[in-house]
Order: structure tokens, then sequence, then C-alpha cells
């Protein structure tokens, strides 16, 4: 089921009314894992045994490796939660690409090898409820918080549906002592729910799929040498499509949990305003960024052991990350290229010794979703800093043109047609194309720049009930004006 | 903001949307719209989950846009008693929709092709993109999607401005008329009196559509842009065979178990006639159609009722000549093609 249906809307309206029905916290609990299973399940009904199967064996392995003392077992306990959880993200997402590279390498080696191709469907969410169970059993191992006493909270930690298929990526201390008291939103919360509810449908339907989907689609599915203006524009509408899709659907989340009473953690901080990469991340799926660093970067060492393995660290953590996102190399590569300009930035911070822009290394792991504290002196909206905005603002859709272009010949040519004038470059995009396409993206981008200290609910708040009601019933109308069917979110993919 | 200020927001917010909302429904009922159908791939799965149906009480239909216009399905289903199973699809090649009922081993039923040999015998991969879609969205359509599109319909059969085609705020914004730059291919711009869409799936345009010069006008000059961007010329030789060799063995299938195949040619009109006569010679196309299936088929031409249509945009029929043309060809159908239909015992010659 997507946020965006109209299936949805019913479905939500009756899981409020249930979970304001005189029950007990007990059946109610219960209510919200049924309704989470039928979210799901409203996909493709059989991956529910998938998601049981690792609710299960993360809640006894996990409770198991925090009461073991033996060492080894410990160990082996913890080997079996890792091939059990990236066991079944291995098959199923990278089941394909895998048995691909291999079959290439052995032909390439002078066997010929050509195995029947796997028919292989990715289940719905499966990398962001890996991560979820993941960091469960790695804190059991750690003896980092204390196990879950209950099954049902534990299987509703997983499973709980506003997060469950894109995310945010949420840690055990974030959300299942949420569960162990009675919840009912108040009413402040139910209406700042509602409101995220509508401004997220709104990012998603009206700006992603209504007005940039279709530029973004028409410039990247085009097998012509494209005219600068086009290859700019499609790169630029992507930009917008990417972050309206996921912040659009984090958005949603977090509104629809706060309607049922509970709090999830940001996913992001106007992205398109950070000040260097390290600041990106910060602001780009930030559950996702501060899973990999205390979950990869800080356990393969971190900055802890001198600069050059530092520089690998980051390295890794972002091919990794880039991975994560999907089974192509061109994921690898967008992940290799935000590699590269953390270096890049690392590079001129040590050679200036100054710490303004700090590494997602040295960030204390936080919780809430906030990768730490933004520097102070980049909180200024100054004419320089928002100079420095622009131009990370520029690398970051050139890696773009990676993670949206279905192959590297695809991405060659865009890339092409983005820098050089070529002599017989064809025009694609219509006028008015162009023009949704500006001005969606300029007004991102100011939103953003205007935004990047604050909150929308802290802004909404300040304003005059009477102006905060018209700007919301906008939005409601564009929303219904779209008339957009229900399509997926980009980040279900992943 | 206080709490209660955030409710006031809302409730406000809640009224506002409701008087705008119900004030552009009533705007456009004032202004003669109907109600129509977003023709999407779940309207389309909708009537692929009917092939089923015994082959004695259904006819499935597949081809392009003419058949969609130009079937008047109350009148077909009204004069033989038979269910009318619309999956043709607008500026579409039928073959992929042909293939895929020829591979599902359930589907022994009555089957019409119409042929648009500009798209029947194209290649090009844009102008399969339809039935592609929504053939992707049959096979991987959920359960939440299917309850979706059961309360999708309750709201559009109620409300006029649910119209995505023409009321969307895309449709809106494609009307501003604006220059594109040279080279650029930009096929909006059809007039909403154009095609309205029945939850049957069948198109018509309507009676202003019929009568007003100036819209027919605005259509005439896509159907010339679609000429002008065309760069393929038509297929021959060796691919036009191997097309006529891929209907044969899909139509192949069908009749094996037990299901009929027939071909129609619906009726066009005026310079585009001209061009598809010049293009597309009946003899090498149409004709080698029906000798390499050995199907029957019904050419508009060689009926002196139907053969004399003017469409009002050259290429579909009015909602007045849909309703002749479906009783003239249930009337062929009946008597020279022999097919029994549930009203009508075959009266044969």
């Amino acid at each position: 089921m997507v946020f965006n249906s109209l299936t949805f809307v019913v479905f939500f309206i009756v899981m409020l009314i249930l979970h304001n029905l005189p029950f007990t916290w007990k059946v109610k609990k219960i209510n919200l894992l049924l309704a989470s299973y039928i979210f799901y399940a409203a996909w493709n009904p059989p991956f529910i045994l998938l998601l049981w199967l690792s609710t299960v064996v993360d809640f006894f392995v996990g409770r198991a490796l925090y009461n073991q003392e033996n060492k080894h077992k410990r160990k082996l306990l913890l080997v079996i939660s890792l091939i059990g959880n990236l066991g079944m993200l291995c098959f199923f997402k990278y089941g394909t690409f895998i048995l691909d590279n291999f079959t290439h390498l052995v032909n390439a080696l002078g066997a010929d090898f050509h195995p029947a191709k796997p028919n292989i469907i990715l289940p719905a969410g499966i990398s962001f409820y890996t991560f979820t169970t993941l960091c469960y059993t790695i804190d059991m191992y750690k003896k980092k918080s204390e196990p879950v006493k209950s099954m049902l909270d534990f299987s509703l930690f997983v499973t709980f549906f506003p997060h469950l298929v894109a995310g945010p990526i949420v840690r055990p201390p974030q959300l299942v002592p949420q569960f162990e008291s009675p919840r009912k939103a108040t009413q402040q919360q139910l209406m700042q729910g509602l409101l995220l509810i509508s401004l997220g449908l709104f990012m998603k339907v009206v700006l992603a799929d209504s007005m940039l989907a279709q530029s973004a689609n028409d410039v990247f599915n085009s097998k012509a040498i494209l005219k600068t203006l086009d290859a700019w524009t499609g790169v630029l509408a992507f930009s917008g499509q990417i972050f309206f899709d996921f912040a659009g659907y984090s958005t949603c989340a977090v509104g629809v949990a706060l309607c049922l009473g509970f709090v999830l953690p940001q996913n992001f901080l106007y992205p398109y305003a950070a000040i260097g990469f390290s600041d990106f991340w910060r602001r780009w799926h930030i559950t996702l960024s501060a899973w990999l660093r205390d979950y990869l970067y800080i356990p393969l060492g971190g900055n802890r052991n001198g600069k050059f393995r530092t520089y690998i660290n980051l390295m890794i953590t972002m091919l990794l990350g880039g991975l994560w996102h999907g089974a192509n190399w061109t994921f690898v590569v967008w992940g290799a290229l935000h590699g590269a300009y953390l270096w890049g930035e690392k590079i001129i911070q040590d050679f200036r010794k100054k710490a303004a822009v700090v590494s997602i290394a040295a960030i204390p792991s936080g919780e809430l979703g906030v990768l730490g504290v933004i520097p102070k002196e980049f909180k200024d909206k100054t004419l320089r800093n928002f100079m420095y905005a622009m131009i990370t603002f520029f690398f970051i859709n050139v890696t773009w043109v990676f993670f949206r272009a279905p192959d590297f010949t695809s991405a060659w040519h865009l890339l092409t047609a983005m820098f050089y004038g070529m002599p017989k470059a064809e025009a694609l995009l219509t006028t008015l194309s162009i023009i949704k396409v500006t001005v969606i993206v300029v007004l991102m981008v100011a939103f953003h720049w205007m935004m990047r200290n604050t909150r929308v609910l802290t802004v909404a708040e300040k304003m005059p009930w009477w102006l905060l009601g018209t700007v919301w019933a906008v939005l409601l109308l564009l929303l219904i004006w779209s008339q957009e069917s229900s399509s997926s979110f980009i980040y279900f993919q992943f | 903001m206080n709490n209660s200020s955030l409710v006031k927001a809302g409730i406000l917010a809640f009224v506002l949307m409701l008087i705008a909302v119900f004030s552009w429904e009533f705007y456009l009922r004032s202004k003669g719209f109907e109600t129509s159908f977003n023709d999407d791939p779940a309207l389309w799965t909708d009537k692929r989950d009917m092939v089923y149906e015994p082959a004695d009480k259904a006819t499935v239909f597949i081809g392009s846009s003419r058949i969609k216009f130009d079937l008047d399905i109350p009148t077909w289903e009204a004069l033989t008693g038979d269910h009318a199973i619309q999956l043709a699809c607008v500026g579409s090649n039928p073959l992929p929709v042909l293939d895929n009922l020829a591979n599902d081993k359930n589907f022994k039923g009555r089957l019409v092709v119409d042929v648009t040999e500009g798209l029947f015998f194209s290649t090009s991969p844009g102008n399969a993109r339809r039935p592609v879609e929504n053939m992707k969205y049959f096979k991987e359509r959920t359960p939440a999607q299917q309850a979706g599109f059961f309360i999708n319909g309750l709201l559009e059969s109620n409300f006029v401005f649910l119209d995505k085609d023409w009321l969307s705020l895309n449709a809106c914004l494609d009307e501003i008329p604006l220059k594109d730059r040279a080279g650029v291919n930009n096929f909006h711009g059809f007039p909403s009196d154009f095609g309205r869409v029945r939850y049957n799936r069948q198109e018509y345009m309507t009676d202003k559509f019929s009568k007003d010069t100036s819209l027919q006008n605005k259509v005439k000059a896509i159907w010339d842009g679609f000429r002008k961007a065309s760069k393929d010329p038509p297929v021959t030789g060796a691919k036009l065979d191997s097309i006529l060799n891929s209907v044969k063995t899909a139509v192949n299938k069908i009749k094996e178990r037990g299901g009929q195949v027939l071909f129609v040619r619906t009726p066009s009109s005026g310079p585009f006639l001209m061009g598809e006569n010049m293009g597309f010679p009946r003899e090498k196309y149409w004709e080698r159609i029906l000798t390499t299936t050995n199907c029957a088929g019904i050419h508009f031409a060689d009926y002196p009722a139907i053969a004399h249509f003017i469409c009002p945009e050259f290429s579909h029929l009015s909602q007045t000549d849909a309703v002749t043309f479906t009783k003239e060809f249930i009337r062929i159908l009946n008597t020279e093609k022999g097919w029994a239909f549930p009203k009508l015992s075959v009266t044969a010659k």
C-alpha cells in the first residue's frame, strides 16, 4: 500500500478510529501490528513470510546475544544473525547482480558459462527492514541497549507500517519505549500529523509525480544526443523529483505516526541548502547516513587510525552506501563520487587546518536522526555561504546522473551533453516542461535556503491561523487537482 | 501557535477545500462536462480480467483508438446480447496484446483485431508503450491496487472534475499556448471534447466536437504533426514477413484452443485515408494479413453502408456514425461471417 493512494486513505481512517476506541493498550498494539501486516501484504502477500522470519530470528538471537556470556558463542550468534539478514538481502536484492558479474568474469577468463536468468522479485522495503533488525542484533551484541521484552513490541518495532517500507530507519531506543506505555495522539499532534501528511503528499504527488517526473524520465530514457539545456533540465528535474519523492514519503511517515501518537526521527533537513558534502549527508536520508556511520564507518575504525585509514574508511562507507541503493555499478559510482567529494572536502579542511566542516567521522553518535551539530559559521545565511551551497548543489546534481541513468553509456551521453554543446544535438523538452522544472527547482533551492536552520512545524506554528489554513487548503487543492494515480515511491525499489 | 489555532487552521483548510472543489464541480457541470474515466492500466486490467467469459457470450476487441471510437458498445450489447470487452489502446500497436492473449492458455474466446496499418505494422517501441504498461500492471497488480481501483471508480463515476486527461493540473497547463523550439515533438493540445471515456473503455467525441470545425482542425493539425515526426517508412520485405509470421503464430495458438479471430479495418477519410492507402496499399498489407492468418476480415471499403463515412478529424467516427457502423458491423458478422450471438442466431448466406 502506498501513502498516495485512496486505499491508504480508507485504511488510515479505519486505523485512526480503531486506535482511539477504548481498547486496552495490548489490543491496540495488536491492531497496529495486524494493520502493519495488511499494509505490507497489500503488495505481495507471500513476502510477509520473510518479514516474520526476520522478526522471529532476530528477536530470539538478539535476546541470546545479550544474555550469552561466552565470547565464542556470542560471535557465533552474531554471525547467524548477520548471515540471516544479509543473506536474505543478498539473495533478493543482489542475486541477479552477483550472478551477472560472475558470468561476465568467468566468460572473460575463457569459460563458456551462460546460466538461466533468475527471476527474483525484490520484496518491497527489504533494505529498510533488514537494516532495522540488523542494528538491533548489533546493539544486543555490544550490549548498547536492553533486549526488547515482548515479542509483540519487537514485531511492532520491525513492522510498524509508517516506517516499514522506506524508513526512516529507526533504532530500538527510538521506537521500542514508545510501545511500552499507552499512546494516543494529542489534538495538537493529530493536527500536526495531518499537516505533515498533506505536505508530504503534496511533495510526492504534485511536485515529484505531476510536475517533474515526466521531464526527468524523457531525458534519462532518451537515446538521442541532447542539447545542453535539455540535459541540465532533465538532471535538475530528477534532482527535484528524488527529493520530493523521498522527503515526501518520509514526511508522510512522520505525520502518520504522529497522528497515532508516535514520534519518528526526521529524515531530511533541506539538503539542497547544504554547505559541503558532509553537511549534505547530515541533511539527506539522515537515518541511513547515521546508520552507516554507527554500524559501518565507526566499526571500520572511523578516523581513529590515522589519515590514510580515515580516507579508506570513508570511501568504503560511501561505496557500500551506494550499493545499498541498488544492485548496479552505477550506484557504486554514485557512492564513489560522494566518497571522492568527502575526500576533497577533508583535504581542503586539513590544508586550512580548520575544523569548520566536520566529517561524518567526527560527529558523535547522535540520536533522533540529526547527524550532530551544524558548524556555527555555516548557520549564517551570508552570500558566501549561499555560493558554497550552490557549488555543493552543482556537484550533487552531477552524482544524480549516475544514480538515475540505467547504464554507464546513458550516463556518459548525458554528462557529455551537460558539459559540451554537441553539434547535432536534439531538442527534446517542451517549453512548458522547461518552465515547470526551472520554476520548481529555483523555488525548491530558495525554500531550502530559507528553511535550512529551522523546521517546517516551527514555521507553521508561527504563522497566523488564517494564513496557515489558506496555505494548507492550497496544498490540498493542488493535490486533488493533480489527479496523479498512486505511483510507487522511488525508494521502494531500494 | 497554540493548539486551538492549529485546529482553526485545519478547519479553515478543509472548508476552503470543500468550497473550491464543489464550485469547480458545479462550474464544469454547468459547462456541459460529463463524467469521464481515466483510461489507465487499472481500467484496462479490469477488462482484461473478463476475457475468460464464455466465447458465445463475449467478444474481445483489441486494436488502436479507432475501434474504441467506432464500436458503440451499448448498441453492440443491445443488439447482440453479447458482452463487448474493449482492450484496444489509443495510439498503440495491438500485437503485444494479441501475443498476450495467444499465450494465455485460458483464453479460448472470440477476438476482433482492429487494423490501423500505421500502428499495426509499426516497429517503434513507443507504439507498444501503452499495451506493455497495461500488461505489466495486469501481471503485477497488488491487492492494494485492486482496492484502489474500486474506490477510484466510485469517485470517478460521480465527479466530473476527476478527469486526468482533460481537467487535471497538467492538462490545464498544457492548454497554455507556448511556442516550442524547433525539433521538439509536442503532441499535447487535443481538445477535451475529442476523447471522453466510458467505464467500458469506449471512447467518444462530444456532439460539440462533431460540429465544431475549429476543434476538428486542431486534431487534424496534430495528425499532421505525427505524420511529419514519423521518420520510418512503412515496413516491407523481411521485416513485414516477420511481423505477419508472428501474427500468424499468435492467431494459430488461439485457434488451436477453439478460439476465433477476425480482423477489421475501421473507417478513415480524407487525406488521412489517402495517405494510408499510399503508404500501406491494401493488397500488400491488409490482404496479406488475411491470407497469412487464414482469418476472416471486414474492410469498411467493401460495404457501401459503412464505406463513405466522413470522419470529423479524418480518423474516428462521430457518436452517430459509430452507432451506424456498429449496426452494420453486427449484420456483416452475423449474416456473412457466420457469427452467432445470444440474441442473433446464424443467418449466414
